[in-house]
């Protein structure tokens, strides 16, 4: 029982920031961008959350700095594929390349040096029996991850605002034509998603592993892009996928610890299952025959006005 | 004063070769101004970085070397990017490229005789090709998206190099370090000038993208590629294959990608370590775009960005620069070139107010 329990909790802090980076790129899709740069605005989010937790201690000045650092990066995007009509992988891989340069050259005075992790958000009280620990022993960024699913859901297929967003991805020229700036709100989307992958990328220092490394990010922002490809856009299914993974990267946990039946596999398998994983689910998600018509309609194309 | 983008009648060759020249000087400039501003020396660190690797001759020898698997593997890139073919997983095709011919010098270690190395040779080109087939596979059959596939592969393809030096592989008289034997004489890649750690890898870089410019325009191969990259509507009705295109497209930068890393566990490691993943499938993708996917631009490509391999690395002993300073003037380089591809469809006209609209 404890033992599950435990595993529960890893598993939810594993899954956290893949989901918060995933949910973040979903709402990019649905206007019809592809940002393959999430994994840079990851590792730029990571380092400006540690440098702030770093210095001043404050987890939530380092996720919002987290915030402002990849949407910052992800501007550098939106202006080359949205204002100048860059090609959008390309821009992407150039962002991605970009965000593993930029963190390390931050980051290279702070190898080593520890960070204290995030403290729950309830007081320990509510937590101390096992089932409690589940509901309430975690910290902020995992009940945001939450939260974000049911708004970012919403706000798709309820207001006003998602209904245009996803015009804009599916049918950019009549939605042009009707009068909705396709550029603006293809802006605003490539900003929330760059917010959301540099909070992603702050979890790692501030949940995961409280010191700064290079790379920390380890291709966990390239599984985000592809699990928004596996829940063929739709927010529920991101949180399905996310603590799938999340129980994939556990179980290497353990084997790692050394012990039980999990060590039996090398432990370097182990390491490469979360990518193995992934292209797993991709052939699967690609047998089901709706899969790839829910693709907004618009991805990954330029949008030039034809007047 | 306000400006407009017009569309041009054609797209400008002009600007096609100008805007690479232009990306690395506005990179040169820009990276000056950035450095200066987080504290660095800024104009010294890109004087060491771009032009100290080119006035001091003992540098050469290490841009031969560092360009050679560049060009190799950004000559295959750019044939699969001309062709919509998204490989972005060559540094997993290099790895598997270098390990199957460190199963090769490993399983002739000791022997002699002219045919092992071509077979290393060989081994790693039909790695890389074994290894670029599995997202040609998915793709073609199940529509799956190579960017995501190849790429996973990568990550993969590191843990198994791990894997093999720490377990069957490892060096029986290596005190515990997890790494291969060196190879035997027959096993490494012979030097083309004495005196200088030059190996036979450099000519073969020139050769292979020579050859690779030679067939892209000159052949049906190089013909199908670009009509299929660039319209593959008419393609499909001229009769080329989809699908077919993808699988050559992905096998031709597989095979290059394993040739670039079997030559370079053949040279300059001349045993598999866990340092063997390099980053040179990745910077090859900006050596294929800055060389504007065409092999002979990439040669130049490859040099520049082998520039500043080995000017970052001056640049750290010099005058204390990170070594990540140095992939930040790649991705800079990247980010101009792609913002200055709009002048290639457009120009910048200058919008002259209307005297006479209601100006009395």
């Amino acid at each position: 029982m404890e033992l599950m329990i435990a595993i529960l909790v890893t598993v939810v802090g594993a899954a956290t920031p893949i989901l918060i980076a995933a949910l973040g790129e979903l709402v990019v899709e649905r206007s019809g961008v592809l940002n393959l740069g999430v994994e840079g605005m990851m590792l730029i989010g990571a380092i400006a959350g540690f440098v702030v937790q770093f210095h001043t201690g404050n987890p939530y000045l380092a996720l919002l700095c987290g915030a402002a650092a990849g949407m910052a990066a992800s501007l550098i995007f939106g202006f080359l594929t949205l204002s100048l009509s860059a090609n959008q992988t390309a821009t992407g891989l150039a962002l991605t390349i970009f965000g593993t340069g930029f963190s390390a050259l931050a980051g290279s005075s702070y190898s080593a040096r520890p960070v204290t992790l995030m403290q729950p958000l309830f007081p320990a009280e509510l937590a101390t029996h096992p089932i409690a620990k589940v509901i309430f022993g975690y910290s902020f960024p995992i009940y945001f991850s939450f939260i974000m699913v049911v708004a970012i859901w919403y706000f798709l297929h309820r207001t006003r605002a998602g209904l245009i967003l996803r015009a804009v991805g599916e049918n950019d020229q009549s939605a042009h034509s009707i009068g909705y700036s396709v550029i603006g709100v293809r802006y605003l989307a490539v900003m929330f998603g760059g917010a959301m992958a540099g909070i992603a990328g702050a979890c790692f220092p501030l949940l995961l592993t409280p010191q700064w490394a290079e790379r920390m990010t380890a291709g966990r922002g390239w599984i985000a892009v592809a699990l928004v490809v596996f829940a063929s856009w739709k927010p529920f299914r991101l949180l399905a996928g996310a603590y799938l993974f999340g129980l994939v990267m556990t179980m290497e946990l353990y084997a790692k610890a050394g012990g039980g039946p999990l060590s039996v596999i090398p432990s370097e398998l182990w390491a490469a299952l979360p990518y193995l994983a992934t292209v797993v689910v991709l052939v699967l998600i690609s047998l089901r025959r709706d899969a790839s018509t829910n693709a907004p309609a618009c991805l990954g194309k330029p949008f030039l006005p034809a007047n | 004063m306000q400006f407009r983008l017009e569309k041009r009648r054609e797209p400008s060759r002009v600007m096609l070769y100008a805007t690479p020249v232009a990306a690395v000087a506005l990179t040169m400039i820009l990276g000056a101004i950035i450095f200066s501003l987080i504290g660095y020396d800024g104009i010294g660190a890109v004087r060491e970085i771009f032009l100290t690797p080119l006035t001091n001759s003992y540098k050469w020898q290490d841009l031969g070397i560092k360009a050679a698997p560049l060009i190799i593997i950004g000559t295959g890139l750019s044939i699969a990017y001309r062709a919509n073919v998204w490989n972005i997983g060559a540094e997993g095709q290099y790895i598997i490229g270098g390990l199957a011919g460190t199963g090769v010098a490993l399983l002739t270690w000791g022997m002699t005789g002219w045919w092992i190395l071509p077979l290393m040779v060989l081994a790693g080109m039909l790695g890389g090709m074994a290894y670029a087939s599995i997202p040609a596979l998915l793709r073609t059959r199940l529509n799956v998206n190579e960017i995501l596939t190849s790429l996973m592969l990568t990550y993969a393809s590191v843990q198994l190099i791990y894997y093999l030096i720490r377990a069957p592989w490892k060096d029986p008289m290596g005190i515990g370090f997890p790494q291969t034997r060196l190879f035997s004489e027959a096993a490494r890649l012979p030097t083309i000038i004495p005196g200088t750690i030059v190996h036979l890898g450099v000519p073969i870089a020139i050769v292979v993208a020579v050859i690779a410019w030679f067939i892209m325009t000159r052949s049906v191969f190089g013909y199908r590629m670009r009509v299929v990259g660039a319209a593959p509507h008419a393609a499909r009705y001229g009769g080329f294959s989809e699908h077919k295109t993808i699988w050559l497209a992905m096998l031709v930068s597989g095979a290059l990608a394993g040739l670039a890393g079997v030559l370079e566990v053949a040279g300059p490691f001349q045993r598999m370590v866990p340092g063997f993943p390099t980053n040179y499938g990745f910077t090859a993708i900006i050596v294929a775009f800055l060389g504007r996917l065409n092999p002979l631009g990439v040669i130049v490509a490859g040099v520049v960005l082998a520039i500043t391999f080995v000017g970052g690395e001056v640049a750290q002993t010099t005058i204390g620069l990170p070594n990540a300073a140095t992939g930040i003037f790649q991705a800079m380089m990247l980010f101009f070139l792609l913002a200055g591809d709009i002048l290639i469809k457009y120009r910048v006209r200058r919008v002259v107010p209307q005297a006479s609209a209601g100006a009395a």
